[in-house]
């Protein structure tokens, strides 16, 4: 991107008064730089949950996670976020009136891709749902309750039902059950709650 | 998107447009407020201090109500 088109972006990113528009053209903007030196990122955590749900979930921080290379040293992350104008790193900037933050490698243990979205400047990539989903399960139940994330879960789940998502429900089953995750009892008691009261059908019921 | 289903679903395997993706907001909204309350932002988190400096003693900026999606 020139830099006349980085700037232009900016301003409207610091316009942009929607917290969830605002976090998916900031994650457009600097997947698209990242891009440039052939590194691609993907978005994890609470922004993707928004993105996927609309859930009004998210706080002020973007949080992106490396796909490839899995490791990028501190000068080559400054340098990128410095096209931006960004203050701060080596792993926390802020830029364009909001929080970013570049972490490692993606933690990911879904056989399901990455999903995409084509966004104002660049394709966005989003960490599958099904990662999202067992995690939040996990969060919301281990080491000790947690209602937002099971919140969150039950909107994923609502909106996956809805077939507004899609989402392989087999494959959630099978990461349910990994020792990372263990919590195939807690998955399908939320599903079928949520299916349940969305009258509709839980894929977990043979 | 098709005829029994008009709004956008976001696929797997194949990227969503823009255009289906903002159009798809208000109704993944909607089906989320039928089975947990309309926001769920969290009230702490260990990112408070640098969010609530940034956001005028908020931790982000406030969420567009449903109907204006």
């Amino acid at each position: 991107m020139k830099s006349e088109q980085i700037q232009q972006a900016l301003a409207d990113i610091t316009a942009e008064t929607d917290p969830t528009l605002k976090h998916l053209k900031l994650a457009s903007l600097v997947s698209a730089v990242f891009r440039e030196r052939g590194i691609e990122l993907v978005v994890v955590g609470g922004s993707a949950i928004e993105f996927y749900t609309e859930g009004a979930y998210v706080s002020g921080d973007l949080d992106m996670c490396l796909i490839s290379p899995a490791r990028l040293d501190v000068r080559s992350r400054q340098e990128r976020m410095g096209c931006l104008g960004a203050t701060g790193g080596p792993r926390n900037w802020q830029v364009a009136g909001q929080y970013v933050d570049i972490l490692g490698e993606v933690e990911t243990l879904a056989q399901t891709p990455f999903d995409e979205l084509q966004a104002p400047y660049g394709p966005v990539r989003l960490v599958s749902p099904e990662d999202l989903l067992v995690e939040r399960i996990l969060i919301s139940v281990y080491p000790h309750p947690h209602e937002p994330a099971a919140l969150c879960a039950r909107k994923l789940i609502a909106v996956a039902l809805s077939g507004q998502v899609e989402l392989d429900w087999q494959e959630a089953r099978r990461l349910a059950t990994r020792p990372e995750y263990d919590i195939l009892p807690a998955l399908e008691k939320l599903v079928g709650e949520v299916a349940h009261e969305l009258g509709k059908p839980s894929p977990y019921h043979t | 998107m098709n005829s029994e289903n008009p709004v956008p679903i976001i696929p797997k395997g194949r990227p969503i447009s823009w255009e289906d993706w903002l159009n798809g907001r208000r109704a993944r909204r909607e089906t989320g407020n039928r089975v947990a309350p309309e926001i769920i932002r969290r009230s702490s988190s260990s990112s408070d201090r640098r969010l609530r400096r940034l956001f005028n003693g908020e931790r982000g900026l406030l969420f567009k109500k449903t109907k204006e999606l």
